[in-house]
């Protein structure tokens, strides 16, 4: 008994912890500072979208919110493509060349991004790459390549070798069993991967923060942030901004719950 | 790729490698050339460039213009439209960033030259070190310069004299008062000593208002304070320079009865103010909470936006007795204008300046932003303007916080006095400063 | 949801692939052609990972500012300074340590508590862990913002609590005060991502047979009990990954560390990459290259110490 109500309240408790604040953010964004300093936690008054609309409209967050779905909608794709090959590669591989390999880019998931960024602020600057969204799409790939591989070529060393063999029965080559029998029975791994590699791309701030020069070709994260202005420190447009942009990956989360989960837990069980 | 196609796949192996190894040697050019140790390195760039005078042919081309000021966003607008009106081939955009993140990525973000072919800098590291990049395309054949204020623009000058941006801001980075909330707690005058200001602020308090707000959470405004907390206390207008050369330390006394100073002003700041930025104070100064915000003049438009009546002034606490006193005030030349060395599009940048600079349109920036200018011949129309037009008459120094080119030292220094706010002893908090100056001194 | 809460494979430290068994090894396995499945990547990670990492070592023996085009050797002094001569540098590294070490303390407590309550997949749980989870998705710049708000010692919300039932004298300044900022960002980042170490540990409890439970059941074991000597030894493996996950994700927590205390961040909010970053700023190439290089080794050998523990105290993991 006394279990069972210990368990209740702790739930409860980091329920409220968790749900509370996200409350106050979506509330917050309809209302105005001085109705958000006297009360936060209450039901704006008057349901006001002049946030929204200052948000989407002259902040340049409409802008920044179609740059992240050019750079993560051309990242995640192409990672995963670029990731699969290579991890079909290795899978079907052996040796120590194969393990050499294999180990080479996986050393890659050790070094963090923010180690790495002086060096390749210089060469992306050098070869023209900086203030473009091409060269966000590419530093994408190039830091998530290690773990997107580590992931599916241990998925893809899950198959089972008939798989494969009766591919090579039937005269497939290498080609043609990677995209009919490997890419469909990796689905639910790419899936996985595929969310994974959607938050981390949308939600990057480093590389924009970094790279990226004009104001028009921002993304979300690095909007958000530039919102923190001196004079733009303005919660309720904060909080509006904030809701705007965790907009499709809220949208996603609903519908795709179980892809999340599996998704961003095998990068963790994985990274 | 077919079953044939096995045989090929040892010669696109070594394609593939190949690309690997092409990849090694693009990389192979980035960066600098190493030279040994004290084989004198070439520092210091090319010799600056200095651009012929301004043509009387409009400008043609596009413009971008970097900043920090998202608040005068609007305002610069207008200006733009009246410039491709008289230019109607160029265009002007604005690049604007917030003023932290201006102040450390705004160097390498112009360089390329494809973004800012005009734009600012603050006075101080930032006008140093992009001066030092070369950044700056010389402006001393302009004919305009001269319609500047001689004495106001020399923050934009290298150290050879050589003209190379123009500070286009004159602003007050001194505390604003509110002036109906002064007179209802029946301060007559303002004080001219530092027994008088700390009366000030009890009278204050004892009001019930807050008697300084001061933005304490946020680095790069709450070191504004320090301007006219050393004023006075500084053996000589150069001391800021002098501890980053190391001729002098905040463990001197001075500094540190300007410690104790701030130690004294702690009961006045609003309550938790070392976790305070300066967007709920300009709330709370504007709804007549607060009689100062510790920040400068440039915080006025701000405030009014948030609907503040009441006339405001500027105020300087006087740190020494009466007659000790040299300055009144504070002020700062910034906001340095400059054609971008790098890219192209110079000639259109340029009249873009060159149209800045005109007194007629200079008067729409200040007037529309409540902010002084460097231009002279400018009529100020602005109430607020008007109301303090008399400070620039009056003794104030050139804020000496930008006298700092190191920003880690700058950082220290002014976060020693955020420490002692928050309960460190001023002995402490000094030698913890000095402790990152001696070892950031180059 | 419940049926993907169990990883596609079983939580164990990753593994290189070996060669197979001899047994297993097929004649078409090894087609030449297989060997250009990988080329793509390598030439993208070689390009624009490897060659800058070499390069930053490089880097790291100059006093390069970043734009001037040559640069002079300067042998390991800067290695010397951060070592040395460097009191930014040693705030910023136990800064860093410090709050690894509330996340990694917290996190794992919080998120096996959590667990533990949740692993049943009842209706109640799958919503509750659904919920719990949803913070891990949002961006950390997002986050940030929330707990900018949640920490405002004016306006937020925490002091308003505090006002509103009269224990104002508790009221902080939370990110204000030196001596406590960096634990209050520690606990920002415990809420961000507790739910998704909550799903890992989840997915290593409904791996415990039930029966183990059962019969300690009879032998008359407390519920604590049970915890101690079943649940614990049990879900030690994914101790180990959460535990390794957390530690590296304190190392990364540059974004919220900018989000909540601005760009750059003041010394109490100072860590390791956001130090690199200033360097990036104040146009010190050189020395930034250098202090990345000794960031890298340093989450390498945590990264190896942990390995090493994990391995001494669970020999099977």
């Amino acid at each position: 008994m006394r279990y069972q109500l210990t368990r209740r309240a702790v739930l409860a408790v980091y329920a409220v912890l968790v749900i509370v604040p996200l409350v106050v953010v979506i509330f917050g964004s309809f209302k105005t500072s001085q109705e958000l300093f006297a009360s936060p936690f209450a039901p704006p008054t008057d349901w006001q979208s002049g946030n929204y609309q200052k948000v989407i409209g002259e902040s340049g967050l409409g802008i920044a919110f179609r740059n992240s779905v050019i750079v993560t909608g051309l990242s995640v794709p192409l990672t995963l493509f670029i990731a699969s090959l290579a991890s079909y590669g290795i899978a079907r591989t052996t040796g120590w060349k194969s393990a050499l390999l294999f180990g080479f880019i996986v050393l890659g998931m050790a070094v963090p991004a923010q180690a790495n960024m002086i060096p390749q602020y210089v060469q992306f600057e050098t070869f023209g790459l900086t203030n473009s969204l091409f060269g966000l799409v590419l530093i994408n790939i190039v830091t998530t390549l290690p773990i997107a591989v580590f992931i599916m070529t241990g998925f893809l060393k899950t198959l089972p070798k008939e798989l494969f063999e009766a591919a090579a029965v039937d005269g497939s080559g290498p080609w043609r069993t990677y995209h009919s029998v490997v890419l469909p029975v990796s689905v639910p791994s790419l899936s996985a991967t595929a969310i994974f590699l959607f938050v981390i791309h949308w939600n990057d701030l480093l590389y924009p923060l970094l790279f990226i020069n004009e104001a028009e070709k921002r993304t979300i994260p690095v909007a958000l942030l530039s919102f923190q202005g001196e004079f733009l420190t303005d919660y309720p447009l904060l909080f509006t901004g904030v809701v705007v942009a965790s907009a499709p990956i809220v949208i996603a989360y609903v519908f795709l719950q179980r892809y999340f989960v599996a998704g961003i837990t095998a990068g963790a069980v994985k990274g | 790729m077919s079953d044939q196609n096995s045989t090929l796949s040892r010669r696109r192996l070594l394609h593939g490698l190949g690309a690997v190894g092409l990849g090694g040697a693009l990389s192979a050019c980035v960066g600098p050339t190493i030279t040994s140790r004290g084989s004198g390195s070439a520092t210091g760039g090319a010799a600056a460039q200095v651009l012929p005078p301004v043509s009387d042919t409009p400008a043609t081309g596009s413009v971008s213009f970097a900043h920090w000021r998202a608040e005068d966003k609007a305002v610069f607008d207008t200006l733009i439209a009246s410039f491709v009106k008289a230019n109607p081939k160029a265009t002007v955009t604005q690049d604007i960033s917030p003023s932290n993140d201006y102040q450390s990525t705004a160097l390498q973000k112009i360089k390329g030259g494809t973004i800012g072919t005009a734009f600012v800098a603050f006075r101080g590291a930032q006008f140093v070190n992009m001066n030092k990049a070369g950044l700056y395309a010389g402006l001393g054949a302009q004919p305009f310069v001269d319609g500047y204020f001689a004495e106001l623009i020399k923050a934009g000058q290298a150290t050879s004299r050589a003209q190379m941006g123009l500070p286009y801001q004159l602003v007050f980075n001194m505390p604003i008062f509110n002036e109906d909330a002064f007179e209802a707690a029946g301060v007559g005058s303002v004080p001219t000593d530092w027994d008088g200001f700390l009366a000030l602020c009890e009278t204050l308090k004892s009001k019930g208002l807050t008697p300084i707000a001061w933005p304490g959470g946020e680095p790069a405004n709450s070191g504004q304070l320090i301007n006219s907390m050393a004023m006075n206390n500084m053996p000589t207008d150069t001391a800021f320079a002098d501890i980053e050369a190391g001729t002098r330390k905040v463990t001197d006394d001075w500094f540190l009865a300007m410690l104790k100073q701030y130690q004294q002003l702690t009961p006045y700041f609003e309550a938790n103010s070392t976790g305070t930025s300066s967007e709920p104070l300009q709330q709370l100064f504007a709804s007549g909470k607060a009689g100062m915000l510790a920040t400068g003049s440039f915080h006025i438009g701000a405030v009014r936006k948030l609907g503040a009546k009441f006339p405001i002034g500027l105020i300087a606490p006087i740190t020494v007795a009466a007659d000790k006193a040299k300055y009144e005030g504070i002020y700062n030349a910034t906001f340095i204008l400059g054609v971008n060395a790098a890219g192209t599009g110079q000639d259109a940048a340029l009249k873009w300046v060159e149209f800045l600079s005109d007194p007629v349109n200079a008067a729409v920036y200040a007037n529309g932003t409540s902010q002084h200018v460097t231009v002279k011949n400018v009529d100020y129309t602005n109430p607020d303007l008007k109301h303090n037009a008399s400070w620039l008459a009056k003794k104030t120094l050139l804020a000496p916080r930008f006298q700092f080119t190191n920003l880690d030292i700058r950082a220290a220094v002014e976060a020693a006095c955020v420490a002692v706010v928050g309960g460190t002893s001023p002995d402490q908090a000094a030698e913890k400063a000095q402790a990152v100056i001696d070892q950031k001194r180059k | 949801m419940s049926t993907t809460l169990t990883p596609a494979s079983p939580p164990e430290t990753p593994t290189l692939p070996t060669s197979e068994k001899p047994s297993g090894r097929s004649p078409m396995a090894a087609h030449p052609a297989l060997w250009l499945f990988p080329v793509p990547a390598l030439v993208l990670y070689v390009t624009f990972f490897v060659i800058p990492t070499i390069q930053g070592v490089v880097y790291s023996v100059t006093d390069w500012d970043g734009f001037s085009p040559t640069a002079q050797f300067v042998g390991l002094d800067n290695f010397i300074t951060i070592f040395t001569n460097d009191d930014l540098f040693r705030n910023a590294f136990s800064n860093n340590i410090k709050f690894m070490l509330v996340v990694v303390v917290f996190q794992t407590i919080f998120s096996l508590v959590l667990a533990v309550f949740l692993t049943r997949n009842s209706k109640s749980s799958v919503a509750l862990r659904s919920i719990f989870f949803f913070p891990t998705i949002l961006s950390s710049v997002s986050v940030a913002f929330i707990w900018k708000f949640i920490y405002d010692p004016n306006f937020g919300l925490i002091n308003t609590v505090l006002d509103a039932v009269g224990l104002d004298q508790f009221q902080s300044a939370f990110l204000g005060n030196d001596a406590q900022a960096i634990y209050w960002v520690a606990i920002t980042q415990v809420w961000f991502h507790v739910g998704q170490m909550m799903i890992i540990y989840i997915a290593g409890l409904q791996q415990i047979p039930q029966e183990l439970y059962e019969s300690a059941q009879t032998d008359g074991a407390s519920r604590w009990q049970q915890f101690r000597h079943i649940t614990l030894p049990m879900v030690a493996p994914a101790t180990a990954i959460v535990m390794a996950y957390t530690t590296v994700q304190s190392f990364k927590a540059f974004d919220l560390i900018l989000g909540l205390g601005g760009n750059p961040p003041k010394s109490s909010l100072d860590i390791l990459s956001t130090r690199i970053y200033s360097g990036f700023a104040n146009s010190q190439f050189g020395y930034a290259a250098a202090e990345s290089l000794v960031f890298m080794a340093l989450i390498a050998s945590i990264t190896w110490i942990q390995r090493r523990a994990v391995k001494a105290t669970n020999p099977d993991v």
